[in-house]
């Protein structure tokens, strides 16, 4: 069995096109929905890799992400961010959040905007687990 | 003292001499004669003012002279000098204009009477000329500037932008400017004096007119500007603007006046003016679309990508997933495009008898598995009464689909897990007899500030999930069907729509009959 990789993402054809990507290339693919799913499977699973959206229903996945990256049980868990949301919107985001909060969180591993290409995912998530 | 000269006739030269000193004193001028003949040469030379004449002399006598003097000039006064009891001559003397009596022997009393009441005459005489004058002057001013004002007027009437009608009290047409004449397509010449209300105003406007006048009700006799469609000699359909004057005078009925404005260019520029705002929001909508078609595109490449992973693993199920992700972004092109297409064309709606509670049912019907599967529950509460009504069931369908999505979506927007998520559709008839469609969701609701947004093209608050079309194209449909949609939401709490709908039965005819 390859490795544990959780999807969450609330398009269900982006769950289908991901789940896809990771079975062909020999990995064991988790999903969840939302943040809030997102954060069950982790808790449950402990995937080796999140590939995460950033706009979700419940607990979207910037909630998701500094949970992840402030829970010293799970901040070692590497994250892709899979989005149609541009970086530079994504990273002033997290500026205005960092300033209001007080709190410092790492900026994301890999950060992919949509559309992504098969081939691109893949080494992105080799990358990640080499 | 104006009628100053005196001329005095007589054959008695004592008496001349006698009476001309005396009037001398008294501050006249006086010439006398002796006989009728010498008088009238005298009077011709001197045209003394009064004459004062013996009745009796040889020749021409008082009352001769009295009748060539008239004849000459009837301004003079003349005073006969009478003896006793003469009445037959006095009568003539009458007849002829005299104007004062003095009997023999002339007293000075009764001389200077008479001469101050001839001089008051003349006086009289006098001003009345120069009233007579001075108002005859006036009249004549006064009636250039009435031909003048008349002549404004008409050129006013003449060349009013407004065709101008009125009618006397028999409804005879009594203006009829060209105007009028362009828009009713009949000649003035036709029409002035000889045509009635009737014979020039469609039936139910004549109707109405004369029910206007018979009740007389209107405290100044104006009605405010209303709207029709005239239609023409020709059957051309004219919009017009008008605004009628019942005339009275002392209470009494004198006629009306209609002024009617063509409104065609008007309404040829609103509907412009619709259309390039309209096209402007397309434009606007662009980036906005660009977003909502990317993502499409990027579900058709990851729905392809698995239908060829399915084919090189002869894996079934991967080409079935693969292609219903396909499927789904075809048709979210679809939508999109008619959405478009619907949002930048006019559309008349198609008017016909349809059951409201119908509809309500098959848009519950294309919803209610996407719903359950994200536990949403779709409730209906219809009023039995809706029966058959004369709606445009395509606005209706594509309206209520398109709220019920929007309140399927704003549900899954909510972060309350606990929430039991609903929309509820509800049905029933305004006291008007317009239906009204509720659509009640207890999902996230919106904020003061989103609420404004939403009708503004290219608006979405589903990110890349909405090309901001949806509420634009509900909200076009149900206006063009003369409705209304009103918003009633609370963040957090859900949102109520309620979209009202005046039947349109008129509308609905008129396809008919096409």
């Amino acid at each position: 069995m390859g490795k544990k990789i959780l999807v969450v993402d609330d398009d269900p054809d982006v769950r289908t096109f991901v789940v896809t990507v990771l079975e062909e290339n020999q990995y064991t693919p988790l999903v969840a929905c939302d943040g809030v799913e997102g954060l069950e499977m982790i808790q449950k699973h402990t995937p080796d890799l999140v590939i995460l959206d950033v706009l979700m229903p419940r607990g979207s996945g910037i909630r998701l992400y500094r949970h992840l990256k402030t829970d010293d049980a799970l901040k070692s868990i590497p994250v892709i961010m899979f989005t149609g949301i541009a970086l530079r919107s994504f990273l002033k985001s997290q500026k205005v959040l960092e300033e209001f909060k007080g709190e410092k969180v790492p900026e994301p591993d890999i950060y992919l905007e949509k559309p992504v290409e098969p081939q691109e995912l893949v080494d992105a998530i080799r990358k990640k687990l080499a | 003292m104006s009628a100053n000269k005196i001329l005095i006739v007589d054959d008695e030269q004592a008496i001349v001499r006698l009476l001309s000193m005396s009037l001398k004193s008294d501050g006249y001028d006086t010439c006398t004669a002796s006989s009728g003949e010498d008088a009238l040469d005298v009077f011709e030379k001197q045209s003394p003012d009064i004459v004062v004449t013996d009745i009796k002399m040889p020749g021409m006598d008082g009352l001769e002279l009295l009748k060539r003097i008239k004849d000459l000039d009837p301004d003079k006064e003349v005073i006969i000098v009478t003896g006793h009891g003469d009445i037959d001559s006095t009568i003539t003397a009458l007849q002829y204009g005299a104007s004062d009596f003095i009997n023999k022997p002339v007293r000075d009393e009764a001389l200077a009477i008479a001469l101050e009441r001839a001089q008051t005459k003349i006086r009289i005489r006098e001003q009345l000329a120069s009233y007579t004058q001075d108002l005859e002057e006036k009249v004549a001013e006064a009636t250039v500037e009435i031909r003048r004002k008349s002549n404004f007027q008409r050129l006013l009437i003449h060349s009013s932008h407004d065709a101008i009608v009125a009618f006397d009290q028999d409804w005879q047409i009594v203006v009829y400017n060209p105007e009028a004449a362009r828009m009713f397509e009949k000649r003035a010449r036709n029409v002035l004096n000889k045509m009635t209300i009737d014979d020039l105003y469609p039936p139910e406007l004549a109707t109405f007119f004369r029910a206007e006048a018979r009740n007389g009700a209107h405290d100044r006799g104006e009605m405010p500007w209303k709207e029709m469609t005239l239609e023409t000699r020709n059957k051309k359909l004219i919009p017009v603007r008008y605004a009628t004057s019942v005339l009275h005078e002392k209470e009494e009925f004198m006629g009306i006046v209609n002024f009617f404005q063509d409104l065609t260019e008007i309404k040829r520029l609103e509907k412009e003016l619709i259309q390039s705002e309209r096209m402007a929001a397309i434009g606007q909508t662009v980036s906005g679309l660009a977003h909502y078609v990317k993502n499409i595109l990027i579900g058709l490449k990851g729905g392809s990508y698995v239908v060829d992973v399915g084919f090189q693993n002869s894996n079934m199920e991967k080409i079935k997933s693969g292609w219903q992700t396909i499927q789904k972004n075809i048709e979210r092109v679809a939508n999109l495009t008619q959405d478009m297409l619907t949002y930048a064309k006019e559309r008349h709606p198609e008017v016909k008898l349809c059951a409201p509670n119908e509809i309500v049912t098959e848009v519950k019907a294309l919803v209610s598995d996407f719903a359950q599967a994200n536990d949403i529950e779709i409730t209906t509460r219809c009023d039995p009464e809706m029966g058959q009504m004369w709606l445009d069931p395509g606005t209706v369908h594509r309206a209520l689909l398109n709220l019920v999505n929007n309140a399927i979506d704003a549900c899954m927007e909510e972060d309350d897990l606990d929430r039991q998520f609903n929309v509820e559709i509800r049905t029933g008839k305004t006291e008007a007899g317009a239906a009204v469609f509720e659509i009640e969701d207890n999902g996230c609701g919106m904020d003061e500030e989103t609420k404004l947004k939403l009708f503004t093209p290219m608006f979405s608050s589903k990110g890349g999930k909405g090309t901001g079309l949806g509420l634009l194209v509900t909200k076009k449909l149900v206006e063009e069907h003369h409705g209304t949609i009103d918003i009633d939401t609370r963040l957090g709490y859900g949102s109520l729509f309620t979209m009202t709908l005046p039947e349109r039965p008129e509308t609905g005819r008129d396809e008919n009959d096409k």
